[in-house]
Protein backbone atom coordinates (compact mmCIF):
# COMPACT_ATOMS: atom_id res chain seq x y z
CA UNK A 1 0.00 0.00 0.00
CA UNK A 2 1.38 3.72 -1.16
CA UNK A 3 0.34 4.75 2.73
CA UNK A 4 0.63 3.65 5.75
CA UNK A 5 -2.11 2.51 7.23
CA UNK A 6 -1.61 4.72 10.90
CA UNK A 7 -1.09 7.71 7.95
CA UNK A 8 -4.59 7.20 6.21
CA UNK A 9 -5.80 7.14 10.12
CA UNK A 10 -4.11 10.24 11.13
CA UNK A 11 -5.50 12.20 8.45
CA UNK A 12 -9.35 10.59 9.18
CA UNK A 13 -8.44 11.74 12.64
CA UNK A 14 -7.50 15.02 12.02
CA UNK A 15 -10.89 15.99 9.96
CA UNK A 16 -13.43 13.79 11.78
CA UNK A 17 -12.16 14.16 15.14
CA UNK A 18 -9.52 17.04 15.90
CA UNK A 19 -12.19 19.85 14.06
CA UNK A 20 -9.33 20.46 10.86
CA UNK A 21 -11.27 21.96 8.65
CA UNK A 22 -9.94 24.55 6.29
CA UNK A 23 -11.17 27.93 7.85
CA UNK A 24 -11.46 30.16 4.36
CA UNK A 25 -11.31 30.06 1.36
CA UNK A 26 -11.55 33.78 0.44
CA UNK A 27 -11.50 34.78 -3.52
CA UNK A 28 -10.32 38.39 -3.85
CA UNK A 29 -11.19 40.12 -7.18
CA UNK A 30 -10.12 43.58 -8.16
CA UNK A 31 -12.66 46.13 -8.46
CA UNK A 32 -10.14 49.27 -9.87
CA UNK A 33 -11.64 48.96 -13.08
CA UNK A 34 -15.03 49.33 -11.38
CA UNK A 35 -15.01 52.81 -11.07
CA UNK A 36 -17.01 55.54 -12.95
CA UNK A 37 -18.34 58.96 -11.97
CA UNK A 38 -22.09 57.60 -12.34
CA UNK A 39 -22.35 56.03 -8.93
CA UNK A 40 -25.27 54.02 -10.66
CA UNK A 41 -22.90 52.88 -13.14
CA UNK A 42 -20.01 52.25 -11.05
CA UNK A 43 -22.44 49.85 -8.39
CA UNK A 44 -23.49 48.24 -12.10
CA UNK A 45 -19.80 47.31 -12.51
CA UNK A 46 -19.12 45.88 -8.95
CA UNK A 47 -22.63 43.88 -9.17
CA UNK A 48 -21.59 42.20 -12.39
CA UNK A 49 -17.15 42.19 -11.76
CA UNK A 50 -18.29 39.83 -8.68
CA UNK A 51 -20.78 37.54 -9.97
CA UNK A 52 -19.12 36.96 -12.67
CA UNK A 53 -15.79 35.97 -11.41
CA UNK A 54 -17.25 34.23 -7.93
CA UNK A 55 -20.37 33.25 -9.05
CA UNK A 56 -19.43 29.54 -9.20
CA UNK A 57 -16.67 30.18 -5.79
CA UNK A 58 -19.94 28.58 -3.34
CA UNK A 59 -20.48 25.40 -5.31
CA UNK A 60 -16.32 25.00 -6.73
CA UNK A 61 -15.34 25.58 -2.38
CA UNK A 62 -18.64 22.77 -2.06
CA UNK A 63 -17.20 19.72 -4.62
CA UNK A 64 -13.51 20.22 -3.22
CA UNK A 65 -15.04 19.61 0.36
CA UNK A 66 -16.92 16.63 -0.99
CA UNK A 67 -13.88 15.25 -2.98
CA UNK A 68 -11.13 15.89 -0.31
CA UNK A 69 -12.76 15.16 2.80
CA UNK A 70 -11.76 18.37 4.54
CA UNK A 71 -14.61 21.04 5.31
CA UNK A 72 -14.21 24.57 4.24
CA UNK A 73 -15.62 26.22 6.61
CA UNK A 74 -16.04 29.77 4.96
CA UNK A 75 -16.42 31.01 1.18
CA UNK A 76 -15.57 34.71 1.03
CA UNK A 77 -14.75 37.46 -0.58
CA UNK A 78 -12.41 40.27 -0.50
CA UNK A 79 -12.23 43.78 -2.95
CA UNK A 80 -10.20 46.26 -3.26
CA UNK A 81 -10.14 48.92 -0.39
CA UNK A 82 -13.15 50.52 -1.83
CA UNK A 83 -11.29 54.10 -1.16
CA UNK A 84 -8.91 53.33 -3.74
CA UNK A 85 -10.88 53.27 -7.26
CA UNK A 86 -13.79 55.17 -5.68
CA UNK A 87 -12.16 57.85 -4.31
CA UNK A 88 -14.64 60.75 -5.59
CA UNK A 89 -18.08 59.50 -3.51
CA UNK A 90 -19.38 61.19 -0.88
CA UNK A 91 -20.20 59.33 2.28
CA UNK A 92 -23.77 58.18 1.42
CA UNK A 93 -22.84 57.00 -2.18
CA UNK A 94 -20.42 54.52 -0.42
CA UNK A 95 -22.80 53.19 1.89
CA UNK A 96 -24.96 52.59 -1.40
CA UNK A 97 -21.70 50.68 -2.53
CA UNK A 98 -21.61 48.51 0.50
CA UNK A 99 -25.32 47.76 -0.47
CA UNK A 100 -24.34 46.64 -3.52
CA UNK A 101 -21.92 44.63 -2.36
CA UNK A 102 -23.76 42.75 0.18
CA UNK A 103 -26.42 42.42 -2.83
CA UNK A 104 -23.74 40.81 -4.62
CA UNK A 105 -22.08 38.60 -1.77
CA UNK A 106 -25.61 37.56 -1.08
CA UNK A 107 -26.46 36.17 -4.42
CA UNK A 108 -23.53 34.58 -4.84
CA UNK A 109 -23.68 32.54 -1.44
CA UNK A 110 -20.71 33.74 0.41
CA UNK A 111 -20.68 34.62 4.42
CA UNK A 112 -18.84 37.76 4.38
CA UNK A 113 -17.31 39.96 1.59
CA UNK A 114 -14.76 42.09 3.08
CA UNK A 115 -12.21 45.27 1.68
CA UNK A 116 -14.57 48.15 2.51
CA UNK A 117 -11.28 49.35 3.37
CA UNK A 118 -9.39 52.48 3.74
CA UNK A 119 -5.19 52.84 4.31
CA UNK A 120 -4.68 56.20 5.95
CA UNK A 121 -1.76 55.47 7.71
CA UNK A 122 0.43 58.49 6.42
CA UNK A 123 -2.59 60.62 6.20
CA UNK A 124 -6.49 60.72 4.60
CA UNK A 125 -7.80 61.60 1.02
CA UNK A 126 -10.95 63.53 0.54
CA UNK A 127 -12.37 60.05 -0.19
CA UNK A 128 -10.71 58.04 2.37
CA UNK A 129 -12.10 60.42 4.78
CA UNK A 130 -15.86 59.74 3.79
CA UNK A 131 -15.58 56.01 3.78
CA UNK A 132 -14.55 56.29 6.84
CA UNK A 133 -17.40 58.81 7.77
CA UNK A 134 -19.86 55.79 6.01
CA UNK A 135 -18.28 52.67 7.59
CA UNK A 136 -20.81 52.84 10.78
CA UNK A 137 -23.81 53.45 8.46
CA UNK A 138 -22.34 50.71 5.91
CA UNK A 139 -22.33 48.05 8.47
CA UNK A 140 -25.62 48.83 10.15
CA UNK A 141 -27.53 48.35 6.66
CA UNK A 142 -25.30 45.78 5.50
CA UNK A 143 -25.31 41.40 6.24
CA UNK A 144 -21.99 40.28 5.11
CA UNK A 145 -20.15 43.58 4.64
CA UNK A 146 -16.72 43.52 6.21
CA UNK A 147 -14.88 46.72 7.05
CA UNK A 148 -10.98 47.59 7.80
CA UNK A 149 -8.46 50.78 8.10
CA UNK A 150 -5.20 50.48 8.67
CA UNK A 151 -3.57 53.83 10.27
CA UNK A 152 -0.22 52.79 11.08
CA UNK A 153 2.52 51.46 9.48
CA UNK A 154 6.55 50.74 10.11
CA UNK A 155 7.54 52.78 7.31
CA UNK A 156 4.98 55.69 7.92
CA UNK A 157 4.18 55.79 11.73
CA UNK A 158 0.94 56.00 13.68
CA UNK A 159 -1.99 58.46 11.81
CA UNK A 160 -3.10 59.45 15.47
CA UNK A 161 -5.84 61.67 14.16
CA UNK A 162 -7.11 59.10 11.93
CA UNK A 163 -6.92 56.44 15.51
CA UNK A 164 -9.30 59.08 16.78
CA UNK A 165 -11.91 59.42 14.41
CA UNK A 166 -11.61 55.40 13.60
CA UNK A 167 -12.59 55.02 18.04
CA UNK A 168 -15.16 57.24 17.52
CA UNK A 169 -16.14 55.19 13.86
CA UNK A 170 -15.81 52.33 16.54
CA UNK A 171 -18.39 53.88 19.25
CA UNK A 172 -20.76 55.19 16.69
CA UNK A 173 -21.17 51.81 15.04
CA UNK A 174 -21.54 50.06 18.29
CA UNK A 175 -24.65 52.16 18.50
CA UNK A 176 -26.19 51.85 15.27
CA UNK A 177 -26.14 47.90 15.94
CA UNK A 178 -27.27 48.34 19.57
CA UNK A 179 -30.34 46.50 19.32
CA UNK A 180 -27.89 43.07 18.28
CA UNK A 181 -25.45 43.73 21.20
CA UNK A 182 -23.41 46.21 18.73
CA UNK A 183 -22.32 43.31 15.91
CA UNK A 184 -21.39 46.37 13.62
CA UNK A 185 -17.81 46.73 15.46
CA UNK A 186 -17.23 42.61 15.06
CA UNK A 187 -17.13 43.88 11.35
CA UNK A 188 -14.52 46.52 11.86
CA UNK A 189 -10.58 46.03 11.77
CA UNK A 190 -8.48 48.99 12.71
CA UNK A 191 -4.78 47.98 11.68
CA UNK A 192 -1.42 48.45 11.75
CA UNK A 193 0.87 47.30 8.85
CA UNK A 194 -2.10 45.32 7.08
CA UNK A 195 -1.55 42.48 4.77
CA UNK A 196 -2.57 41.99 0.91
CA UNK A 197 -3.03 38.86 0.93
CA UNK A 198 -5.02 38.28 3.88
CA UNK A 199 -7.95 35.73 3.30
CA UNK A 200 -8.92 36.38 7.01
CA UNK A 201 -12.28 38.87 7.59
CA UNK A 202 -12.70 40.85 8.85
CA UNK A 203 -9.27 41.99 8.14
CA UNK A 204 -9.21 40.88 4.46
CA UNK A 205 -9.03 42.94 1.37
CA UNK A 206 -7.56 42.99 -1.87
CA UNK A 207 -4.18 44.63 -2.10
CA UNK A 208 -3.50 46.81 -5.46
CA UNK A 209 -0.59 44.92 -5.58
CA UNK A 210 -2.07 41.61 -6.15
CA UNK A 211 -3.36 39.98 -9.69
CA UNK A 212 -7.13 40.95 -11.20
CA UNK A 213 -8.37 37.79 -9.41
CA UNK A 214 -6.89 35.75 -7.15
CA UNK A 215 -7.57 32.36 -4.63
CA UNK A 216 -6.43 32.49 -0.77
CA UNK A 217 -6.91 29.87 1.71
CA UNK A 218 -6.71 29.79 5.65
CA UNK A 219 -6.28 27.05 7.21
CA UNK A 220 -7.64 26.14 11.01
CA UNK A 221 -6.00 23.70 13.08
CA UNK A 222 -5.81 24.14 16.97
CA UNK A 223 -7.85 20.80 17.48
CA UNK A 224 -5.28 19.43 15.94
CA UNK A 225 -2.41 20.92 17.61
CA UNK A 226 -4.15 20.89 20.46
CA UNK A 227 -4.51 16.84 20.48
CA UNK A 228 -0.53 16.10 19.68
CA UNK A 229 0.35 18.32 22.33
CA UNK A 230 -1.32 16.40 24.82
CA UNK A 231 -0.57 12.72 23.35
CA UNK A 232 2.98 14.34 23.25
CA UNK A 233 2.92 14.03 27.19
CA UNK A 234 5.80 15.39 29.40
CA UNK A 235 8.13 16.27 26.97
CA UNK A 236 10.87 19.19 26.81
CA UNK A 237 9.91 22.67 24.62
CA UNK A 238 12.29 21.61 22.36
CA UNK A 239 10.56 18.25 21.54
CA UNK A 240 7.29 19.83 22.18
CA UNK A 241 8.18 22.16 18.95
CA UNK A 242 8.91 19.18 17.07
CA UNK A 243 5.43 17.74 17.55
CA UNK A 244 4.15 21.35 16.82
CA UNK A 245 5.57 21.57 13.78
CA UNK A 246 5.19 18.13 12.12
CA UNK A 247 1.57 18.94 12.73
CA UNK A 248 1.07 21.72 11.60
CA UNK A 249 2.86 20.89 7.97
CA UNK A 250 0.70 18.31 7.61
CA UNK A 251 -2.43 20.66 7.83
CA UNK A 252 -0.52 23.08 5.78
CA UNK A 253 0.05 20.93 2.96
CA UNK A 254 -3.55 19.89 2.79
CA UNK A 255 -4.47 23.99 2.52
CA UNK A 256 -2.13 24.05 -0.25
CA UNK A 257 -4.08 21.38 -2.18
CA UNK A 258 -7.22 23.17 -1.34
CA UNK A 259 -6.09 26.06 -2.44
CA UNK A 260 -4.54 25.12 -5.57
CA UNK A 261 -7.77 22.85 -6.68
CA UNK A 262 -9.98 25.86 -5.77
CA UNK A 263 -7.75 28.26 -7.82
CA UNK A 264 -8.04 25.59 -11.00
CA UNK A 265 -11.27 25.37 -10.71
CA UNK A 266 -12.46 28.86 -11.15
CA UNK A 267 -9.71 29.49 -13.55
CA UNK A 268 -7.86 31.95 -11.46
CA UNK A 269 -4.41 32.45 -10.01
CA UNK A 270 -3.40 30.69 -6.78
CA UNK A 271 -2.11 33.55 -3.90
CA UNK A 272 -1.38 31.76 -0.36
CA UNK A 273 -1.63 29.95 2.54
CA UNK A 274 -2.45 31.79 5.40
CA UNK A 275 -1.10 29.14 8.17
CA UNK A 276 -2.31 31.04 11.19
CA UNK A 277 -4.08 28.72 13.86
CA UNK A 278 -7.63 29.82 13.74
CA UNK A 279 -9.63 28.84 16.51
CA UNK A 280 -13.56 28.49 16.53
CA UNK A 281 -16.19 28.93 19.22
CA UNK A 282 -16.32 24.51 18.68
CA UNK A 283 -15.14 22.57 22.05
CA UNK A 284 -11.52 21.59 21.15
CA UNK A 285 -10.66 23.80 18.85
CA UNK A 286 -9.11 26.69 20.96
CA UNK A 287 -5.59 28.30 20.84
CA UNK A 288 -6.21 29.34 24.57
CA UNK A 289 -6.60 25.24 25.48
CA UNK A 290 -3.36 24.98 23.58
CA UNK A 291 -1.23 27.30 26.19
CA UNK A 292 -3.23 25.38 28.93
CA UNK A 293 -2.04 22.39 27.59
CA UNK A 294 1.41 23.58 27.44
CA UNK A 295 1.14 23.61 31.07
CA UNK A 296 -0.18 27.02 32.18
CA UNK A 297 -2.75 27.01 34.59
CA UNK A 298 -5.10 28.89 32.75
CA UNK A 299 -4.60 31.70 30.14
CA UNK A 300 -3.20 34.62 31.72
CA UNK A 301 -0.82 32.97 33.57
CA UNK A 302 2.72 33.86 34.06
CA UNK A 303 4.68 32.40 31.13
CA UNK A 304 1.59 32.86 28.73
CA UNK A 305 3.29 35.14 26.63
CA UNK A 306 6.49 32.58 26.43
CA UNK A 307 4.40 29.51 25.27
CA UNK A 308 2.28 31.20 22.91
CA UNK A 309 5.54 32.83 21.34
CA UNK A 310 6.91 29.36 20.96
CA UNK A 311 3.72 27.77 19.48
CA UNK A 312 3.35 31.01 16.98
CA UNK A 313 7.46 30.52 15.59
CA UNK A 314 6.76 26.96 15.80
CA UNK A 315 3.56 27.45 13.27
CA UNK A 316 5.51 29.44 10.89
CA UNK A 317 8.81 27.27 10.76
CA UNK A 318 6.29 24.21 9.88
CA UNK A 319 4.46 26.64 7.20
CA UNK A 320 7.53 27.55 5.44
CA UNK A 321 8.71 24.16 5.06
CA UNK A 322 5.01 23.12 3.93
CA UNK A 323 4.75 25.56 1.01
CA UNK A 324 6.36 28.40 -1.03
CA UNK A 325 3.32 30.32 -0.64
CA UNK A 326 2.77 31.11 2.58
CA UNK A 327 1.80 34.72 3.33
CA UNK A 328 -1.67 36.41 4.66
CA UNK A 329 -1.47 36.82 8.48
CA UNK A 330 0.21 33.26 9.38
CA UNK A 331 0.61 32.81 13.38
CA UNK A 332 -1.38 32.40 15.89
CA UNK A 333 -5.51 34.74 16.75
CA UNK A 334 -6.62 34.95 19.62
CA UNK A 335 -9.80 36.56 19.79
CA UNK A 336 -11.77 35.97 22.76
CA UNK A 337 -14.93 35.56 21.79
CA UNK A 338 -14.14 32.58 18.96
CA UNK A 339 -11.95 31.02 21.69
CA UNK A 340 -13.58 28.80 24.39
CA UNK A 341 -10.25 28.82 26.01
CA UNK A 342 -9.99 32.11 26.48
CA UNK A 343 -13.88 32.78 26.96
CA UNK A 344 -13.26 30.86 30.37
CA UNK A 345 -9.79 32.29 31.54
CA UNK A 346 -11.86 36.00 30.98
CA UNK A 347 -14.70 35.20 32.56
CA UNK A 348 -12.73 32.91 35.62
CA UNK A 349 -10.75 37.06 35.86
CA UNK A 350 -7.44 35.17 34.66
CA UNK A 351 -7.13 36.97 31.62
CA UNK A 352 -6.63 40.36 31.48
CA UNK A 353 -6.73 43.44 28.73
CA UNK A 354 -3.23 43.94 28.99
CA UNK A 355 -2.12 40.64 29.40
CA UNK A 356 -3.56 40.34 26.17
CA UNK A 357 -1.78 42.88 24.59
CA UNK A 358 1.24 41.81 26.03
CA UNK A 359 0.55 38.26 24.09
CA UNK A 360 -0.33 40.06 20.78
CA UNK A 361 3.37 41.28 20.84
CA UNK A 362 4.44 37.77 19.99
CA UNK A 363 1.90 36.79 17.84
CA UNK A 364 -0.75 37.68 15.38
CA UNK A 365 -2.85 39.19 15.31
CA UNK A 366 -3.88 41.70 18.14
CA UNK A 367 -7.08 42.55 20.47
CA UNK A 368 -9.23 40.63 18.83
CA UNK A 369 -13.01 40.17 19.51
CA UNK A 370 -13.14 41.96 22.65
CA UNK A 371 -16.08 43.33 24.15
CA UNK A 372 -15.81 46.58 26.75
CA UNK A 373 -17.99 47.87 28.49
CA UNK A 374 -20.37 50.68 26.40
CA UNK A 375 -19.43 53.61 28.65
CA UNK A 376 -16.03 53.51 27.49
CA UNK A 377 -14.68 56.69 25.88
CA UNK A 378 -14.02 57.23 22.66
CA UNK A 379 -10.75 58.61 23.60
CA UNK A 380 -9.45 55.24 25.95
CA UNK A 381 -10.39 53.39 22.52
CA UNK A 382 -8.22 55.62 20.71
CA UNK A 383 -5.39 54.61 23.46
CA UNK A 384 -5.82 51.20 22.95
CA UNK A 385 -5.70 50.95 19.46
CA UNK A 386 -2.30 53.24 19.24
CA UNK A 387 -1.30 51.03 21.89
CA UNK A 388 -1.38 47.89 19.87
CA UNK A 389 -0.27 49.96 16.69
CA UNK A 390 3.03 50.50 18.44
CA UNK A 391 3.10 47.15 19.17
CA UNK A 392 3.27 46.77 15.55
CA UNK A 393 4.91 49.32 14.03
CA UNK A 394 7.88 48.55 16.56
CA UNK A 395 7.57 45.15 15.97
CA UNK A 396 7.47 45.20 12.15
CA UNK A 397 4.73 43.36 12.70
CA UNK A 398 0.58 43.45 11.95
CA UNK A 399 -1.61 43.94 14.53
CA UNK A 400 -5.29 45.06 14.95
CA UNK A 401 -7.87 45.86 17.06
CA UNK A 402 -11.51 44.94 16.77
CA UNK A 403 -12.95 45.85 20.09
CA UNK A 404 -16.67 45.95 20.67
CA UNK A 405 -17.84 48.77 23.18
CA UNK A 406 -21.13 46.86 24.01
CA UNK A 407 -24.09 49.39 23.92
CA UNK A 408 -25.46 49.36 27.53
CA UNK A 409 -23.27 46.82 28.72
CA UNK A 410 -20.66 46.34 31.53
CA UNK A 411 -18.56 44.31 33.45
CA UNK A 412 -20.41 40.75 34.18
CA UNK A 413 -22.20 41.05 30.93
CA UNK A 414 -21.82 39.41 27.85
CA UNK A 415 -22.44 40.01 24.13
CA UNK A 416 -23.34 36.57 22.11
CA UNK A 417 -23.83 36.35 18.51
CA UNK A 418 -23.66 32.95 18.36
CA UNK A 419 -21.89 31.09 14.84
CA UNK A 420 -18.41 31.94 14.16
CA UNK A 421 -18.20 34.99 15.79
CA UNK A 422 -19.17 33.23 19.43
CA UNK A 423 -19.84 35.10 22.85
CA UNK A 424 -17.52 37.33 24.54
CA UNK A 425 -17.98 38.40 28.23
CA UNK A 426 -17.00 42.18 28.52
CA UNK A 427 -13.62 42.58 29.76
CA UNK A 428 -12.76 45.52 32.11
CA UNK A 429 -11.19 48.37 30.95
CA UNK A 430 -8.58 51.13 33.19
CA UNK A 431 -10.21 54.06 33.53
CA UNK A 432 -7.42 56.34 33.35
CA UNK A 433 -7.89 58.53 30.55
CA UNK A 434 -5.41 59.13 28.03
CA UNK A 435 -7.57 61.76 26.24
CA UNK A 436 -4.94 64.70 26.36
CA UNK A 437 -2.58 62.96 24.40
CA UNK A 438 -4.97 61.35 21.52
CA UNK A 439 -6.26 64.60 21.08
CA UNK A 440 -3.13 66.20 20.27
CA UNK A 441 -3.17 64.76 17.05
CA UNK A 442 -0.59 64.36 14.00
CA UNK A 443 1.03 61.29 13.07
CA UNK A 444 3.73 59.65 15.28
CA UNK A 445 6.70 59.24 13.41
CA UNK A 446 8.19 56.49 11.57
CA UNK A 447 10.52 54.23 14.05
CA UNK A 448 14.13 53.77 12.85
CA UNK A 449 13.20 50.64 11.88
CA UNK A 450 11.84 52.36 8.48
CA UNK A 451 14.86 53.05 7.38
CA UNK A 452 16.19 49.86 5.89
CA UNK A 453 18.16 50.87 2.95
CA UNK B 1 -13.01 34.58 -21.75
CA UNK B 2 -12.72 37.91 -20.67
CA UNK B 3 -15.41 40.01 -21.78
CA UNK B 4 -13.85 43.83 -22.05
CA UNK B 5 -16.00 46.30 -22.95
CA UNK B 6 -13.90 46.94 -26.17
CA UNK B 7 -15.57 43.62 -27.13
CA UNK B 8 -18.97 45.05 -26.41
CA UNK B 9 -18.02 47.87 -28.03
CA UNK B 10 -16.95 45.70 -31.29
CA UNK B 11 -20.25 43.49 -31.04
CA UNK B 12 -22.44 46.92 -30.50
CA UNK B 13 -20.90 48.92 -33.77
CA UNK B 14 -21.10 44.96 -35.90
CA UNK B 15 -24.85 44.49 -34.72
CA UNK B 16 -25.63 48.28 -36.29
CA UNK B 17 -23.93 48.06 -39.07
CA UNK B 18 -25.85 44.72 -39.83
CA UNK B 19 -29.41 46.03 -38.38
CA UNK B 20 -29.18 48.93 -41.05
CA UNK B 21 -31.87 50.96 -41.30
CA UNK B 22 -33.75 49.05 -38.65
CA UNK B 23 -31.15 49.61 -35.99
CA UNK B 24 -33.39 51.05 -33.11
CA UNK B 25 -32.16 51.13 -29.55
CA UNK B 26 -34.25 48.65 -28.42
CA UNK B 27 -33.05 45.43 -31.08
CA UNK B 28 -29.37 46.47 -30.72
CA UNK B 29 -29.28 46.13 -26.89
CA UNK B 30 -31.26 42.89 -27.87
CA UNK B 31 -28.72 41.40 -29.99
CA UNK B 32 -25.11 42.35 -27.85
CA UNK B 33 -26.88 40.81 -25.01
CA UNK B 34 -27.53 37.64 -26.76
CA UNK B 35 -24.31 37.45 -27.95
CA UNK B 36 -22.66 38.42 -24.63
CA UNK B 37 -24.87 35.71 -22.93
CA UNK B 38 -23.71 32.79 -25.67
CA UNK B 39 -20.24 34.32 -24.45
CA UNK B 40 -20.84 34.12 -21.25
CA UNK B 41 -22.28 30.44 -21.45
CA UNK B 42 -19.27 29.07 -22.93
CA UNK B 43 -17.19 31.16 -20.41
CA UNK B 44 -19.22 29.12 -17.72
CA UNK B 45 -18.09 25.07 -18.86
CA UNK B 46 -15.51 24.47 -16.46
CA UNK B 47 -12.60 21.97 -16.78
CA UNK B 48 -11.64 19.01 -14.73
CA UNK B 49 -8.49 18.46 -13.78
CA UNK B 50 -6.43 16.76 -16.13
CA UNK B 51 -3.65 15.37 -13.47
CA UNK B 52 -5.98 13.84 -11.12
CA UNK B 53 -4.82 10.69 -10.51
CA UNK B 54 -8.67 9.17 -10.15
CA UNK B 55 -7.72 7.31 -7.40
CA UNK B 56 -9.84 7.59 -3.83
CA UNK B 57 -8.69 6.15 -0.27
CA UNK B 58 -11.97 4.32 0.87
CA UNK B 59 -11.68 4.09 5.24
CA UNK B 60 -14.21 2.45 6.90
CA UNK B 61 -13.92 1.22 11.04
CA UNK B 62 -16.95 0.43 13.30
CA UNK B 63 -17.79 -2.79 15.39
CA UNK B 64 -16.81 -5.71 13.46
CA UNK B 65 -19.64 -8.03 12.36
CA UNK B 66 -19.92 -10.29 9.18
CA UNK B 67 -21.06 -8.62 5.66
CA UNK B 68 -19.19 -5.36 5.97
CA UNK B 69 -16.20 -5.88 3.07
CA UNK B 70 -18.98 -8.06 1.13
CA UNK B 71 -21.67 -4.78 1.74
CA UNK B 72 -19.06 -2.28 0.76
CA UNK B 73 -17.48 -4.19 -1.87
CA UNK B 74 -20.59 -4.76 -3.59
CA UNK B 75 -21.52 -1.10 -3.87
CA UNK B 76 -18.60 -0.97 -5.66
CA UNK B 77 -18.59 -3.11 -8.01
CA UNK B 78 -21.68 -2.35 -8.71
CA UNK B 79 -20.45 1.14 -9.57
CA UNK B 80 -17.48 -0.50 -11.50
CA UNK B 81 -14.66 0.73 -9.17
CA UNK B 82 -11.30 -1.22 -9.65
CA UNK B 83 -9.95 -2.08 -6.25
CA UNK B 84 -6.00 -1.45 -5.95
CA UNK B 85 -5.14 -2.28 -2.55
CA UNK B 86 -7.39 -3.66 0.51
CA UNK B 87 -6.04 -4.02 4.07
CA UNK B 88 -7.89 -4.72 7.54
CA UNK B 89 -6.90 -4.76 11.01
CA UNK B 90 -8.97 -5.84 14.08
CA UNK B 91 -8.08 -4.64 17.52
CA UNK B 92 -11.14 -6.68 19.53
CA UNK B 93 -14.41 -5.82 18.48
CA UNK B 94 -13.44 -2.83 16.43
CA UNK B 95 -11.84 -3.34 12.62
CA UNK B 96 -10.80 -0.77 10.95
CA UNK B 97 -10.20 -1.06 6.43
CA UNK B 98 -8.80 0.41 4.18
CA UNK B 99 -9.12 0.52 0.30
CA UNK B 100 -7.32 2.08 -2.50
CA UNK B 101 -9.41 2.92 -5.30
CA UNK B 102 -9.77 3.42 -8.59
CA UNK B 103 -12.60 5.05 -9.86
CA UNK B 104 -11.62 6.43 -13.12
CA UNK B 105 -13.55 3.81 -15.27
CA UNK B 106 -16.23 3.98 -12.66
CA UNK B 107 -19.62 5.35 -14.48
CA UNK B 108 -20.13 7.08 -10.71
CA UNK B 109 -18.28 10.57 -9.81
CA UNK B 110 -17.06 10.60 -6.34
CA UNK B 111 -20.08 12.64 -4.86
CA UNK B 112 -22.31 9.79 -6.31
CA UNK B 113 -20.44 7.06 -4.64
CA UNK B 114 -19.83 8.68 -1.47
CA UNK B 115 -23.96 8.87 -1.41
CA UNK B 116 -23.81 5.22 -2.43
CA UNK B 117 -21.49 4.31 0.43
CA UNK B 118 -23.40 6.69 3.24
CA UNK B 119 -26.38 3.90 2.46
CA UNK B 120 -24.52 1.05 2.95
CA UNK B 121 -22.47 2.49 5.66
CA UNK B 122 -25.81 3.06 7.21
CA UNK B 123 -27.44 -0.34 6.76
CA UNK B 124 -23.76 -2.15 8.14
CA UNK B 125 -24.18 0.39 10.87
CA UNK B 126 -20.33 1.22 10.30
CA UNK B 127 -18.80 4.50 9.31
CA UNK B 128 -17.32 5.08 6.15
CA UNK B 129 -15.32 7.77 4.43
CA UNK B 130 -14.09 8.00 0.50
CA UNK B 131 -11.25 11.33 0.21
CA UNK B 132 -9.30 11.56 -3.00
CA UNK B 133 -6.23 10.24 -2.84
CA UNK B 134 -3.96 13.73 -3.14
CA UNK B 135 -4.95 14.81 0.50
CA UNK B 136 -2.52 11.63 1.71
CA UNK B 137 -0.68 12.25 -0.82
CA UNK B 138 0.14 15.68 0.22
CA UNK B 139 -0.10 15.59 4.25
CA UNK B 140 2.25 12.71 4.02
CA UNK B 141 4.46 12.83 0.98
CA UNK B 142 7.00 15.38 0.69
Amino acid sequence: MPYEFDEILETIKMTEIEHFDIRTVTMGISLRDCADRNIEVTKQKIYEKILKFAGNHVKIAEEIERKYGISIANKRVSVTPISIPFGSFTADEYIQIAETLDKAALEIGVDYLAGYSALVQKGMTTGELELIKSIPGALANTKTICSSVNVGSTKAGINMDAVLIMSETIKKTAELTADRDSIGCAKLVVFANAVEDNPFVAGAFHGVSEPEVVINVGISGPGVVLEAIKSAGNVSVQELAEVIKKTVFKITRAGELIGRKAAEMNGVEFGIVDISLAPTPAEGDSVGDILKAMGLEDVGAPGTTAALAMLNDSVKKAGLMASSSVGGLSGAFIPVSEDQGMIRAVEKGNLSLEKLEAMTAVCSVGLDMIAIPGKTPAETIAGIIADEAAIGIINDKTTAVRIIPAVGKDVGDSVDYGGLLGKAPIMEVRELSPAAFVRRGGRIPAPTRSLTN
Amino acid sequence: MNISEELIRKITLQAIEELGEKATTENVKQVVSKSLEKLGAEEQTFKTTPEDSGRVILTSFGLNHPGIVSGITAALSEAECDIHDISQKLMGEFYTMIMIIDITNSKKDIKQLQEDLNKVAEKLKVKVYLQHEDVFRYMHRI
